[in-house]
């Protein structure tokens, strides 16, 4: 008897410590504790022995029975930490929970973008009247009086106003340079600041063309400032919002407001500069105009051009949204489709 | 414009070698825009001059015929033909396999191949004018008929391109990178910044002196209009064809050849941009009158469309009417007839602004109309009249001119202009050598002064109508002649001033990141101007909104002075697709009042302002939740954004809103915005079917940005806090308001706070009633309460909502 308690504690051990879970841990528990489990009837055996070894043998069974009832306890406790608190069957492959949808609209992306870097760069932000009148438009801007973008077909005159003197004239700003001369008129040289907003044109639309679209004006100026410093410029700005080295050139180009003027072209980033149909296979976008500002500007906007010169740069954001996403629709942007929008992060 | 660059060559020798990749770089870096450049003589590969040797009937087939065909090389091919006018000896044009032609001039190039034709195999086509590109050179009368180049002295199996001197490159420019370029409308002037570019020697014009002392009659009533007027009689002209040469070069700069003398005239435009034109002297009675129209005067252009003048138009006119749209287009009636046998030549300018005016009053802008509109150099006549009378000379050797006439009214004064070296130099950057910028400027016209510390310069006639007036214009000349890319660039420094600190402009984003981040909605742009039924919607009366002049529809022609509107359509556009969301917008809105600028004495800006609009869009049954979700996204907007809180008063009912579900958003004692369930009524009118919005308008210039974040730290609770929540049934028109102000009379001092738990109103609940549950935080910073202390507080509360708003505690 003693070494059939001794194999059943050698083995009910092992088998204890061998349960998987708390349902084997359960068989185990009744076949050895339970009613007709082998402790119970070892227990039961006991009356049928000498009187003398009773004593004894019942401590014995008692006390193997209590080292098992305590192991079953301490791999039950083993088995409740490792348990899952979950059925086996949860599916990790299930798709997540996808946080909050909203979002800012992409041309607000852009502008942050390089609100932040220009900002990086010591520059402030200016924001502007919508409505301006033609003065602002285009007098202060060294336009010739008979430039076609006076007449209505170009700009959104407003009814009432749409005739009269230069300040009686009102329309929906047709760019913003107009608006960088309100800065300059209160602000003393020499500064520099950028100046995001939304502008508008008459015209037919299609996929390229929109009645209204997003600048970015920014302008910097100082003394003894080279087109070469504008170029720097304009080269750390777009490396930054694009988070690679994107080439810069500057050629020739005319705009009234500006003297000399440029054409500023960023290398494609879609082909890397080797040609594709987003660059028309030239390797370049166009991207803004840029240049010193007029001496008339400045004139205009109380700056001595003799003691001062400065930069100045437009860039579309509207096309450079496009170029970094490849959309190919500019009207997209004033849709208000979510469907659209909510692409964007 | 597209410019050959063999013409060019006419005037400027380049080198042989020429790399046209990099010309079109340069040209493109330093002057005008290159679009493109195409290869013309690729046209025409693999097409070759063919001689018939033999027509041969077609075995099955009566339109078709055979020719044995001699192609060069000793080698006759079979090439089966339906040319009409096919002969023995004949020279055609033979497309061999592998050139690109075009199926009787129809649908896209499709490339040749050595093809069966009813049986009998096919080397090749020999091809129509019309297959090949050149109809305008080589008109036909029907399609069936091959281009006959017997004329042609060169041996069979000459390339076309060669045969007809069609080995040349066209360049296409930009039209838009050179309106502030009168000068480079034609071959020469591109001709002299190539000159200038590649320090290369420019032909020169010999001037036209008139061999006849008899003035042809020139009247300029007005000298403003018309600075100068050269007119020349020329008899013993024809018409005829021009020489192929002529026709060949108009036409591959995508002008149509019409006769010797129209071509004369387009030619020189072509060359030298200045406009020129011819009227047949027989039809110009006594003499030529440059003057402005007579109000309602009639003319008939020589598109045949009919005019009726204003007095701002400028007329050619001869002793009877006008003959002539100044600068625009001649009249049908006086410019080259069929008998036209002597002419009356007109080189003459015009002022810019009265063309642009006029071309564009009639729609009828025209090749002249768009150089003169840029301003044309008054001297450029001069080379204009020397070309001109050179060309005639040689097509009509009999020619003479019988009367001349130059009346130069109003001559042009060159610009002169100085500039100071160490001005120069700091705006480059940089020292350009004397001798350089004595030579680029030297090529491009202008005559250098040097002085010791500047140079005095003389602006040519040609870029001194408008273009060049001050020295940041040398400069520009200096810098893109020596070549931008050749400028080192150099880096822009700072002066450490003081942080930028924009607390408006911060708070314009960060209420924007709010929104989009915080509060899962979407932001849109919306056009300025609203469409009607949406502003019919939202606004009782148009009265004080702003309009267009030229608005892009009939029906868009207010300008917003809400955003509501165009949310609205926004959302009729989203409705189709989404069941749930929410959007918003920041942009200004205008009002036809409050004129001030604050920029300028005198400018008279409306009033302005930015402003937010949001829409919360649900299902009917949601929209309870649409209201509290608005109202706590605006509730909370403050202190996300540190900006002075808002307040909300039930004080004016916005036109739009539902009569129950509204509220006013107040900043201090100021009302700044609405919000509200947008009226069903209102829904109807925008068209929205069967969504339900709640929308909130705030003048965000209204807003006040605190100076810095405005985080209050309370000590964490020591002791324990304590929620009771509590249970009752109110009339269903009780407001949580009340119950605050219920709870809030003689508080007891360990009731910390007061939260809503829930409200219903339903089945379970009797009619008129409804069940709300409250949370009351009950606590001390002292101790820890008793349950006997709770309850106190609890059953305080208990009291004071059964006695002020007669509740029926249901349970605690």
């Amino acid at each position: 008897m003693k070494e059939k308690l001794d194999a059943l504690l050698r083995d009910g051990a092992a088998k204890i410590q061998a349960a998987k879970n708390e349902t084997e841990l359960q068989e185990i528990k009744g076949a050895l504790l339970g009613k007709q489990g082998a402790v119970t009837e070892l227990l039961k055996e006991i009356p049928k022995l000498d009187v003398s070894l009773r004593p004894e043998m019942g401590k014995a069974v008692n006390n193997v029975k209590n080292l098992l009832a305590e192991q079953i306890a301490g791999r039950r406790e083993e088995l409740k930490l490792k348990a899952s608190e979950i059925a086996p069957d949860f599916d990790c492959t299930l798709p997540g929970i996808a946080p909050k949808m909203g979002g800012l609209h992409p041309i607000t992306q852009m502008c942050y973008d390089l609100n932040d870097a220009f900002r990086s760069m010591g520059f402030e932000v200016f924001q502007g009247p919508e409505i301006t009148s033609e003065y602002y438009a285009f007098d202060n801007l060294n336009f010739p009086p008979n430039h076609p973008a006076r007449e209505s077909m170009d700009t959104y005159w407003l009814e009432g106003h749409d005739s009269g003197e230069a300040n009686e004239k009102l329309c929906l700003r047709p760019h913003l340079t107009g608006g960088s001369v309100r800065y300059m008129q209160t602000h003393k040289p020499p500064y520099r600041f950028v100046y995001p907003g939304r502008v508008y044109r008459n015209e037919t639309t299609d996929a390229r063309h929109e009645r209204a679209f997003f600048q970015y004006e920014a302008l910097i100026v100082d003394k003894d400032l080279t087109y070469t410093s504008g170029k720097v410029m304009i080269k750390s700005i777009l490396s930054k919002v694009f988070g690679v080295d994107v080439p810069v050139r500057m050629r020739a180009g005319f705009f009234p407001f500006v003297e000399p003027g440029f054409e500023i072209d960023m290398g494609c980033l879609v082909c890397g500069g080797k040609g594709c149909s987003v660059c028309k296979h030239v390797g370049w976008i166009e991207i803004m105009p840029g240049g010193t500002p007029h001496p008339n500007v400045l004139r205009a906007a109380g700056v001595d051009p003799d003691e001062y010169t400065g930069f100045y740069v437009n860039i579309g954001l509207d096309r450079l949204v496009m170029m970094r996403y490849g959309v190919d629709d500019v009207r997209l942007f004033h849709g208000t489709d979510l469907r659209f929008l909510g692409q964007f992060h | 414009m597209k410019l050959s660059l063999n013409w060019i060559k006419d005037y400027v020798k380049l080198p042989e070698d020429m790399d046209l990749s990099r010309l079109a770089y340069d040209l493109t870096m330093s002057t005008v825009e290159v679009e493109g450049v195409h290869d013309l003589g690729k046209d025409f590969d693999k097409m070759i001059v063919g001689v018939i040797e033999e027509v041969v009937p077609h075995p099955n087939a009566d339109a078709l015929r055979i020719c044995r065909v001699d192609i060069g090389g000793g080698e006759i091919k079979e090439i089966v033909c339906g040319g009409t006018n096919l002969e023995n000896g004949m020279k055609v044009l033979v497309a061999c396999p592998g050139a690109m032609v075009r199926w009787h001039g129809e649908g896209d190039l499709v490339e040749i191949k050595n093809a069966k034709l009813r049986g009998v195999a096919s080397f090749g086509m020999i091809c129509a004018s019309v297959e090949v590109g050149l109809a305008d050179l080589f008109p036909v009368s029907d399609t069936h008929e091959i281009m006959d180049l017997s004329y042609l002295d060169v041996p069979a199996g000459t390339p076309v391109a060669k045969a007809l001197d069609l080995d040349d490159m066209i360049l296409e420019i930009d039209n838009k990178s050179m309106t502030n370029r009168p000068d480079l409308w034609g071959h020469y002037g591109i001709a002299r910044e190539l000159a200038a570019l590649y320090d290369l020697p420019l032909v020169e014009f010999t001037p036209y002196t008139p061999d006849t002392e008899v003035p042809y009659d020139v009247r300029i009533a007005n000298g403003d209009k018309c600075p100068r007027y050269i007119g020349a009689k020329i008899e013993g002209l024809s018409v005829k064809p021009a020489p192929y040469k002529m026709q060949s070069r108009i036409w591959r700069v995508g002008m149509r050849p019409i006769n010797a003398l129209v071509d004369v005239t387009n030619y020189v435009m072509l060359a030298l941009g200045q406009p020129t034109h011819v009227f047949d002297s027989n039809h110009i009675i006594d003499h030529i009158e440059v003057r402005p129209a007579n109000e309602g005067e009639k003319l008939t252009l020589l598109n045949g469309k009919e005019l009726e003048l204003v007095a701002d138009d400028l007329v050619i006119a001869d002793a009877e009417g006008a003959v002539a749209l100044a600068g625009v287009m001649g009249g049908a009636k006086d410019s080259v007839l069929p008998e036209t046998e002597s002419v009356i030549l007109e080189v003459a300018n015009f002022d810019s602004k009265s063309v642009r005016r006029t071309a564009l009053r009639y729609d009828n802008r025209t090749e002249a109309s768009s150089r003169f509109e840029k301003a044309v150099d008054p001297e450029r006549c001069d080379l204009a009249v020397s070309m001109a009378m050179e060309l005639f000379g040689e097509l009509y050797p009999e020619m003479k001119v019988t009367a001349y006439n130059d009346q130069y009214v109003n001559k042009l004064v060159k610009k002169e202009i100085d500039v100071d070296f160490d001005w120069l130099d700091r705006r480059l950057g940089m020292r350009i050598p004397q001798e350089i910028v004595a030579r680029k400027l030297g090529a491009m016209g202008y005559e250098v002064t040097f002085t010791e510390t500047g140079m005095h310069i003389v602006v040519p006639t040609w870029r001194s109508t408008g273009d060049v007036s001050i020295k940041a214009d040398i400069m520009e000349e200096v810098a893109r002649m020596y070549g931008y890319e050749n400028f080192q660039p150099t880096p822009i420094t700072t002066t450490f001033d003081a942080a930028i600190n924009q607390l408006d402009m911060d708070l314009v984003r960060k209420v924007k990141e709010y929104l989009a981040f915080r509060c899962d909605m979407q932001e849109i742009f919306t056009y300025p101007w609203m469409t009607d039924n949406f502003v019919n919607a939202i606004l009782p009366t148009t009265e004080g909104v702003l309009a267009l002049s030229t608005p892009p529809s009939p029906t868009e022609k207010y300008v917003r002075s809400t955003l509501l509107p165009n949310i609205c359509k926004a959302i009729v556009k989203n409705e189709r697709n989404f069941d749930e969301f929410s959007i918003f917008e920041e942009a200004q809105i205008f009002a036809d009042r409050d004129y001030t600028s604050p920029y300028d004495e005198v400018e008279k800006l409306p009033y302005q302002a930015k402003h937010l609009g949001c829409a919360f869009v649900g299902k009917a049954e949601r929209i309870s939740e649409l209201f509290r979700t608005a109202k706590g996204v605006i509730e909370s907007m403050p202190r996300f954004t540190h900006m002075e809180g808002f307040t909300f008063k039930k004080e004016e009912k916005p036109y739009w809103a539902d009569d129950t579900v509204w509220m006013n958003v107040y900043l201090n004692d100021t009302k700044i915005g609405d919000i509200a369930l947008l009226s069903r009524k209102a829904a109807m009118t925008c068209g929205i079917k069967v969504l339900s919005a709640v929308l909130v308008e705030l003048n965000m210039d209204a807003f006040k940005p605190l100076k810095s974040r405005t985080n209050k730290y309370t000590r964490l609770p020591e002791f324990p806090m304590n929620d009771y929540d509590l249970s009752f049934l109110v009339d269903s028109m009780v407001k949580w308001d009340d119950i605050l102000a219920a709870i809030n009379t003689k508080k007891p001092a360990l009731l910390q706070n007061v939260l809503f738990v829930d409200e219903y109103k339903g089945k379970q609940v009797p009619e008129g009633k409804k069940s709300m549950t409250i949370r009351l935080v009950i606590g001390s910073g002292e101790k820890t309460l008793t349950s006997a202390e709770i309850e106190q507080v609890a059953n305080n509360i208990i009291k004071k909502l059964t006695k002020t708003l007669s509740a029926d505690i249901r349970s605690v």
